[in-house]
C-alpha cells in the first residue's frame, strides 16, 4: 500500500511538471516566442551548450545548476529540520542576511579588530566566521522558537515580521556604520585569502558547495538515522504522544528551529565567501522562499528535497539563458514553478474528490473492491 | 534644523493617508479571510496582478472606470481561485499564499515586458490612462494638497466593514466560520460557503487597492507594490483582525513612514533604520498582549482555587 501511495504520488508529480511546462509553452506562444527554442535555451543554459566556444562556457551553465540546486537543497532541508520538530521556519531570509553581515563583517575587519588572529591560517579565521554566522542565524531563529513553546505566539508571523527586522537592519548597516567609502550601500570586501575557489568561472559556483553538501548529509543523519531527529520527528508529529512517552516537546521543538537558524545562518556566509565577497544590499534571498516550497510539494522527505532541488535548480540556471538567447523574460521560470507547485498544492485534494467522484459513478465497483 | 511642524503638518498627515490606503484597502481584505480562518498572505501578488490589469485595461481604453473594474474583476478572480484552492481542494493556504505571491509578480511582469514598447522605445506608462479624479484641500501653507476619491471612499469602506462584522447576520456567521465551524454547522449554515464570502471580499479589497497603488505611483514598474502586501498582513496582525484597530496600524505604518522620509531628507536619521521600527512594534505587542493573557489565566486559575477552597 505504501509503495502505491508512493506510485501515485510520483505519478502526480510527473504529471504537474508537464502540466506546469505546458502552460509555460502556451503563455510563450500567446506572447508570441517559440517554445521549443525557449526550452531548448533553458536545457543549454543549465545542462551545457553543446556549441559553445570554449570548455569553460560549456560547462558553466552546469555550474550554475549546482550552486543553484545547492542553495534549494540546502534551504529545503532547513525547513524541513524546523518542520519536523513541528515549528514552521519562514524567518530563514532574516537569518541568512545576518550570517552574511556577520561573516562578510568578520571576513574583512577580524584580523585588523584583533591584532592576534592576524597570523592565523586561512582554514581557522574561515571557521570563525562560519562559525559566527551560525550563531547568528540561531540567535535570530531562537526568538520565535522561545515565543512560540513560551506564549503560543505564532511562530509563521513572528518570523515573517523579523524578516523584515533583519532587512532594515543590515541594510542600514551596510548603510551606514559598516559602509565601505564610495559608492553603493555595501560593506568592505573580505580578505582575500578568504575567497573560496570557483569553478566554472562565469558560474557561482565555488568550494562552498563542499560544505553544503557535508551539511546536508550531516542532517539528514541527524533526522534519519539518530535517535534525536528520531524523537524531534515524533514531536512534530504528534506532540502529545512524544510527551507521554516522556520527551520535553518544548526543548526539541526549539532544537529543530536552532538547527534550521544554524544553515541558514551558513547558507548567508556561504554566499558572502562564495562569491559575492562582501555584504551589499543586491544580495538576495529570495531563494528561500523557493527552497521552502520544494520542502514542502517534498512533504519534506530529505531524498525528495535533494532531488527535487535539482531540477528546480535546472529551471533557475536555465532562466538566464531563456532570457539572454531566447529573449524570453526571465519571469516564465518562476511562472512555470508556480503552476507545478499549484498543481502539487491541490494534489490531494484532487485524488480525494476524484476517489469521491467514481466511488459516486460507479458504487457497485466500489462495494465489490471492500468485500 | 528640523522643526516639529515640518513632521506633522496637514500635507504630511495626508499624504500619510495617501500612502496609508494602498495598506488599509488590502488589509481590510486580508482580515476578512483571517476572520474566516484562513491566512491569506499572498496579498502582495494579488494587488500587482490586479495593478497590472488595472493599467492595462485602463491604457486601452483610456476610461480609469473600466481600469478600476479591471483590477476589482482581477481580485475577484483571485480570490475566488484562492478559495477553491484552499477550501475544497485542501490545500494549505500557506504554501498557497506564498505562490500566489511569487506567481502573480512573476506573471505581472513577464506579461509587462512583453507589451509592445512605447513610440520612444522606453516602457509604456500604462498609469496615464489612470487618472482617478481626486479632491483638492487648501494646505496650511497655502500649497494645495490632493488626495484621490479613493481615500475618502476607503475610509467608508473600515466602517462599511466594521459594521458588516460585528452588526450583521453575515458578519456573525463569517467569524463563527473562522472561530467555531461546528457551531456554524449546526445551525445549517456552510462554514465553507462562507470563506468563499470571505475570500472574494479579499479579492475585491486587493483589486481595489491594485488599482489605486497604480493611481498612486502613476505608473506600472516591477516591484510595484513594493511589499505593501507584507505590511498589510502585519497590521491585520497588529489590529487583531478589527478593521478599525487595523486601519490605525496601517497609518501608524503610514506615518512611520512619512515621518522617517523626510527625517532623512533633513538628514537627521538613515530611513532604513526607522523602517524596522513598525516591525519591531508589532512583535513588541504581541508579546506584551501574550504575557497579559498568561498573568490572566494564572489570576483566574488562582481565584478559581481560593473559591474551591472556601466551599471546602
Amino acid at each position: 500500500m505504501k509503495w502505491r501511495e508512493r506510485g501515485i504520488y510520483m505519478l502526480s508529480l510527473l504529471i504537474s511538471i508537464l502540466l506546469g511546462l505546458g502552460v509555460g509553452a502556451l503563455l510563450m506562444l500567446a506572447t508570441g516566442h517559440d517554445p521549443i527554442a525557449g526550452y531548448r535555451a533553458m536545457i543549454e543554459g543549465a545542462l551545457g551548450d553543446k556549441w559553445a566556444p570554449d570548455t569553460i562556457l560549456r560547462n558553466s551553465g552546469l555550474g550554475n545548476t549546482l550552486y543553484r540546486a545547492s542553495l534549494l537543497m540546502i534551504t529545503g532541508l532547513a525547513t524541513a529540520v524546523a518542520s519536523d520538530a513541528g515549528l514552521f521556519n519562514v524567518g530563514g531570509q532574516g537569518q541568512m542576511l545576518l550570517g552574511a553581515l556577520v561573516a562578510a563583517f568578520l571576513g574583512a575587519q577580524m584580523t585588523t579588530l584583533l591584532p592576534f588572529t592576524a597570523g592565523w591560517p586561512v582554514w581557522l579565521i574561515t571557521a570563525v566566521c562560519l562559525i559566527a554566522a551560525v550563531l547568528a542565524g540561531m540567535i535570530f531563529a531562537l526568538i520565535p522558537a522561545l515565543m512560540k513553546i513560551k506564549l503560543n505566539i505564532s511562530e509563521v508571523v513572528t518570523t515573517i515580521l523579523l524578516n523584515s527586522v533583519a532587512l532594515y537592519f543590515c541594510t542600514y548597516m551596510a548603510n551606514g556604520p559598516l559602509k565601505a567609502p564610495g559608492k553603493g550601500s555595501q560593506t568592505a570586501v573580505i580578505l582575500g585569502d578568504l575567497n573560496f575557489t570557483r569553478f566554472f568561472t562565469p558560474s557561482n559556483l565555488s568550494q562552498a558547495v563542499f560544505i553544503v553538501a557535508g551539511i546536508t548529509l550531516l542532517v539528514w543523519y541527524i533526522m534519519n538515522r539518530s535517535s534525536w531527529g528520531y524523537e524531534m520527528r515524533m514531536t512534530g508529529q504528534n506532540s502529545r504522544f512524544a510527551k507521554f512517552s516522556g520527551l520535553k516537546d518544548g526543548k526539541l521543538a526549539v532544537a529543530g528551529m536552532l538547527i534550521s537558524g544554524a544553515m541558514c545562518g551558513a547558507v548567508g556566509m556561504l554566499e558572502v565567501f562564495g562569491w559575492k565577497h562582501r555584504y551589499g544590499v543586491d544580495l538576495s534571498t529570495d531563494f528561500y522562499w523557493d527552497g521552502m516550497l520544494v520542502a514542502m510539494i517534498m512533504r519534506y522527505k530529505p531524498l525528495g528535497i535533494i532531488l527535487m532541488s535539482f531540477f528546480f535548480g535546472i529551471l533557475k540556471a536555465g532562466a538566464i539563458k531563456i532570457q539572454s538567447s531566447a529573449g524570453i523574460p526571465i519571469e516564465i521560470i518562476q511562472v512555470i514553478q508556480s503552476i507545478i507547485i499549484f498543481f502539487m498544492a491541490a494534489e490531494q485534494g484532487l485524488i480525494q474528490r476524484f476517489q469521491v467522484w467514481r466511488a459516486r459513478r460507479h458504487p457497485r465497483r466500489e462495494e465489490v473492491k471492500r468485500a | 534644523m528640523i522643526q516639529f511642524s515640518d513632521l506633522v503638518s496637514f500635507s504630511s498627515l495626508m499624504s500619510t493617508l495617501g500612502t496609508a490606503t494602498i495598506v488599509i484597502l488590502a488589509g481590510l481584505g486580508c482580515l476578512m479571510t483571517e476572520q474566516a480562518g484562513m491566512m491569506n498572505i499572498g496579498l502582495d501578488g494579488m494587488i500587482t496582478a490586479s495593478a497590472f490589469a488595472a493599467g492595462v485595461v485602463s491604457w486601452l481604453t483610456g476610461s480609469w472606470i473600466l481600469g478600476l473594474l479591471a483590477g476589482l474583476l482581477t481580485g475577484l478572480l483571485l480570490g475566488l481561485f484562492y478559495a477553491v484552492m484552499v477550501v475544497p481542494l485542501k490545500s494549505d493556504e500557506f504554501v498557497i499564499g506564498v505562490t500566489l505571491n511569487l506567481f502573480l509578480v512573476a506573471l505581472s511582469t513577464f506579461l509587462y515586458r512583453n507589451l509592445p514598447p512605447a513610440a520612444d522605445g522606453l516602457h509604456l506608462d500604462m498609469g496615464s490612462g489612470m487618472a482617478i479624479p481626486s479632491i483638492s484641500f487648501g494646505g496650511n501653507a497655502g500649497a494645495a494638497v490632493s488626495v484621490s476619491i479613493l481615500v475618502p471612499v476607503s475610509l467608508a469602506l473600515v466602517a462599511v466593514c466594521q459594521a458588516f462584522l460585528y452588526s450583521t447576520r453575515h458578519g456573525f456567521w463569517l467569524r463563527a466560520a473562522g472561530e467555531k465551524p461546528e457551531s456554524l454547522r449546526s445551525v445549517g449554515r456552510s462554514p465553507d460557503r462562507m470563506k468563499l464570502v470571505a475570500s472574494l471580499l479579499c479579492g475585491a479589497f486587493c483589486g481595489l487597492s491594485g488599482a489605486y497603488l497604480l493611481n498612486y505611483v502613476h505608473s506600472f514598474t516591477e516591484g510595484i507594490s513594493g511589499s505593501r502586501g507584507y505590511v498589510a498582513v502585519a497590521c491585520v496582525i497588529f489590529g487583531r483582525s478589527n478593521p478599525l484597530l487595523v486601519t490605525c496600524a496601517a497609518l501608524f505604518f503610514g506615518l512611520v513612514d512619512t515621518v522617517s522620509t523626510r527625517l532623512q531628507v533633513a538628514g537627521v536619521v538613515d530611513s532604513t533604520l526607522t523602517a524596522a521600527f513598525p516591525y519591531v512594534g508589532t512583535i513588541l505587542m504581541m508579546l506584551v498582549l501574550a504575557i497579559r493573557n498568561e498573568y490572566r489565566k494564572a489570576g483566574q486559575a488562582k481565584s478559581a482555587l481560593e473559591r474551591q477552597e472556601a466551599v471546602k
